[in-house]
């Protein structure tokens, strides 16, 4: 994260509560976001027989490749929801806006 | 994520925020480590103490997990630094 150590830059020195709202949904969201991934590449890649406490090099090209698949999965997912939001905009969750 | 439009009053209120997060995440990551290596690791109830082969179970799973962590952490920065910059 970027903000600290950078001068202020907003114009006013009151608290935006609207702004802070956007801001930390979004932070809950990216949050939620990697913990599943995190919980998901786990499950899928590490051996539960723990004989060793270091990563070995396939459950480490598991998680490489796990992270990328995630995150195509999200952008897939997203993107067939956004076409069918628009195919019946109105009548559904309306928009859906990717990270 | 980028707070840099943010003035001083409101990155001060977001560090906060974001400090209250982390702790609960962490505690949150805790209990279910916990449970994780508890369930992986524990399966023989003929004895209330952890037998040494348990032990060292649940310590090289919380630090396989630790590991496996940081490595899903820097292969998602660097996915989103990808994806900053091809926004630009």
């Amino acid at each position: 994260m970027s903000f600290l150590g950078r001068g202020a830059g907003g114009p006013s020195n009151g608290v935006n509560p609207e702004r802070i709202e956007m801001a930390v949904t979004e932070l809950d969201t990216v949050t939620d976001f990697f913990n599943r991934m995190v919980s998901s590449c786990h499950a899928k890649c590490i051996s539960t027989r723990y004989a060793d406490q270091d990563l070995n090099k396939g459950e480490s090209v598991c998680i490489d490749r796990c992270v990328a698949k995630f995150n195509e999965v999200q952008k897939k997912v997203g993107e067939k929801l956004q076409s069918r939001g628009a195919a019946a905009s109105g009548g559904g969750a309306g928009s859906f806006t990717g990270l | 994520m980028d707070f840099s439009s943010f003035n001083a009053a409101e990155q001060a209120q977001m560090t906060k925020i974001i400090e209250k997060k982390q702790m609960q995440d962490f505690l949150r990551m805790y209990s279910n480590l916990v449970e994780k290596c508890f369930n992986s690791c524990c399966n023989d109830f003929t004895s209330k103490a952890l037998s040494s082969k348990e032990e060292q179970c649940v310590m090289n799973c919380t630090e396989k997990f630790i590991k496996h962590s940081e490595r899903v952490g820097s292969r998602f920065a660097e996915l989103n630094a990808e994806a900053l910059n091809t926004q630009k």
